[in-house]
């Protein structure tokens, strides 16, 4: 067992109070708008979750996480107007629905590596889309499809009873996504984030050292599609009606460039991933700027995080920071020994360095 | 079931769509070969291209020629300064990586499209297209015998071009090893601009056959690049008569099927699906555990 460093027994703390703030201070001080913005920023946290896992932890890289995220949707839609499970039981089947079926594509689209991989869950996330614009998402009608196309009258998805209003369904929302955080962490701290870490520094090297390859590269397949389900019913919860055009194919690139530019080597990369995906489109618009900015931003950012700084911004804010802040103090002690030194007449020589 | 006259204009039109996919995908294939980037901002170039070309002539009044000639320009001028930006610092890097960066240039030009054209849907129509023929009961026009015709003979010229001249060899060696081909004094980065520019024009070329035969709006045109890059990936980013025939096969059937109500919503996951079993296919053999590359 490795010990703890101080900072590392700090962090639980200050997560804690952070999650504190955020469930129980923020919700009253902000306006409906802004909660809405601030709901969608979590669920697309936990998107970006599953794939910073897939990147940052194992090496994988999948185009496809917004079809998965309509996947998850769709299941959490359909079995919430089709039974009368309480919500929390509808998140977790739809994230185990998601689940198998992920997995069910994953076992053999893992024969394929690195960019073949990621082409050809582009390929299966544009058939899934032309498949939901035929069928739609079930809004309450009949049959397996349950999609009625009258579109008046039709109800929403339902949410939990304790949190059926938009800053309570908001405190639901950051706590399933706390717990989802929970769960990749206790991940990669455990067996399968080791065996993850020697399968993305050498696969034969892992092999090797006896890890089962296949079992854990599916097992982090499965678990960023668990993630991607869930966050699809948290959606399904929140917009309450669910159509094909709030998936586009755009958004699983953005999706990508998003996680790259906040960093895939730490989970505070996908929290900063959601914020720069849901809020900053949100707080643009709020300034009167165009969102299309915003796009073009991206691009920059991941050619910028490709070319440069591969740690994206989880790394470099706090690199920066501590750069400055080191600039900073150096400043400060200088104009400390100029004060002790003045009063003992002229300064002496700087020796030379 | 319709009858043999309901699929006549479909076929016609699939094979032209084919073309341009055939088209798109032997550019696509020939810059992967040689520099090791899969362009994914493929269609985005072309889209914007053919946009500028429509201002030309829309706005003010520039004559045709000359506008297609700057969406080409256009398309060759953009990927050769990507080239000549992101291509040595990645040279060394994962296809993977080359690749998703070309997506930060697909995300720079869809932004730039929507912020300066909007959504609008406009429409491209060459002058090809009001020359018609009649073959038995179907109205031919030219943009879509020189859309398949363009296909066709861009890929045996490529391919010949590869065999027989000394800029040919030294793109394949490139696609062989970079070092190797480096130390044999191969001048490296000026056969990969050179790939670059070729490479550029033709997404231009797609793009204003694409704006006319489909339609002119960026995100549609960006992302019509993934149908290409399934009859490159059939192909294996290696054959390009394989990519000919498969971006003919996947025009055809995605438009032929379109009579046929009950499948008729979803032909537009043809190359998806095609692609998605070629490439499963192709891996059958290959572990999970120790997958090696096919390039």
């Amino acid at each position: 067992m490795r010990r703890p460093t101080a900072s590392q027994a700090r962090a639980p703390a200050t997560v804690l109070a952070l999650l504190l703030i955020v469930v129980l201070v923020l919700p009253p001080l902000l306006s409906a708008y802004w909660i809405d913005v601030l709901t969608a920023v979590a669920i697309y946290s936990v998107v970006a979750l599953g794939l910073n896992l897939l990147m940052g932890r194992v090496g994988l890289v999948s185009l496809g996480q917004i079809a998965v995220l309509a996947l998850g949707g769709w299941v959490a839609a359909k079995l919430a107007f089709a039974t009368s499970i309480p919500f929390p039981l509808v998140l977790l089947i739809a994230g185990l629905i998601t689940l198998v079926l992920g997995t069910l594509v994953g076992l053999p689209a893992l024969r394929l590596s690195g960019l073949y991989l990621a082409l050809i869950t582009l390929m299966l996330a544009g058939a899934i889309t032309v498949v939901l614009s035929t069928t739609n998402f079930p809004n309450g009608g009949p049959g397996f499809l349950g999609h009625t196309e009258s579109s008046f009258g039709n109800p929403s998805v339902r949410r939990p009873d304790i949190a059926g209003s938009d800053p309570g369904y908001f405190r639901f929302t950051v706590i399933v996504a706390a717990a989802m955080f929970a769960l990749a962490l206790w991940h990669v701290r455990s067996r399968p984030g080791r065996a993850w870490a020697a399968i993305r520094q050498s696969e034969p090297a892992a092999l090797a050292a006896g890890v089962n390859i296949t079992l854990y590269k599916l097992w982090a397949w499965a678990l960023a599609s668990f993630m991607t389900g869930v966050a699809g019913g948290l959606l399904a919860g929140s917009v309450g009606k669910l159509y094909t055009y709030q998936f586009p194919t755009r958004d699983s690139i953005i999706l990508l460039a998003v996680v790259l530019m906040g960093g895939i080597y730490s989970l505070w990369g996908a929290v900063v991933a959601g914020g720069l995906m849901k809020l900053l489109p949100a707080l643009l618009d709020d300034w009167g700027l165009p969102a299309d900015l915003l796009t073009i931003l991206f691009g920059v950012g991941v050619l910028q995080v490709l070319l440069t700084a591969p740690g994206g911004l989880a790394a470099q804010v706090p690199k920066d920071l501590a750069r400055l802040g080191g600039a900073l103090s150096a400043v400060v002690r200088r104009e400390a020994a100029r004060a002790e030194r003045a009063p003992t007449g002229p300064a002496p020589r700087e020796p030379a360095q | 079931m319709p009858s043999w006259q309901d699929f006549q204009p479909f076929i016609v039109a699939g094979l032209a769509l084919g073309g341009v996919y055939a088209l798109s995908g032997v550019g696509m294939v020939v810059l992967y070969r040689t520099t090791g980037v899969l362009n994914l901002a493929f269609g985005a170039v072309g889209a914007m291209g053919a946009l500028i070309a429509w201002t030309l002539i829309n706005t003010y009044g520039w004559p045709e020629g000359l506008a297609y000639l700057v969406c080409i320009a256009f398309g060759a001028a953009i990927s050769l300064g990507y080239g000549l930006l992101a291509g040595p610092p990645l040279a060394g890097r994962d296809p993977l990586v080359k690749a998703a960066a070309t997506l930060g240039l697909a995300l720079i030009l869809l932004g730039t499209m929507s912020w300066i054209w909007s959504d609008k849907a406009r429409s491209m129509v060459l002058p090809t297209t009001t020359w018609r023929h009649e073959v038995g009961e179907v109205l031919i026009n030219w943009t879509q015998i020189l859309a398949l015709a363009l296909g066709v003979l861009i890929t045996l010229t490529t391919a010949v071009f590869l065999r027989r001249t000394g800029l040919g060899t030294a793109m394949r060696a490139l696609a062989n090893d970079r070092e190797i081909t480096a130390s044999l004094g191969v001048p490296v980065r000026r056969v990969e601009a050179t790939t670059w520019v070729v490479s550029g024009a033709l997404s231009g070329v797609a793009g204003l056959l694409l704006s006319n035969l489909v339609g002119l709006d960026a995100a549609t045109l960006t992302f019509l690049v993934i149908s290409s890059l399934a009859a490159a990936l059939i192909a294996r980013l290696r054959s390009l008569v394989v990519t000919l025939a498969a971006g003919i096969v996947i025009g055809l059937v995605n438009a032929v099927v379109t009579p046929i109500f009950s499948i008729s919503p979803y032909r537009d996951m043809t190359p998806f699906v095609l692609a998605a079993v070629a490439l499963l296919f192709l891996a059958r053999h290959q572990q999970i555990s120790f997958a090696r590359r096919i390039t």
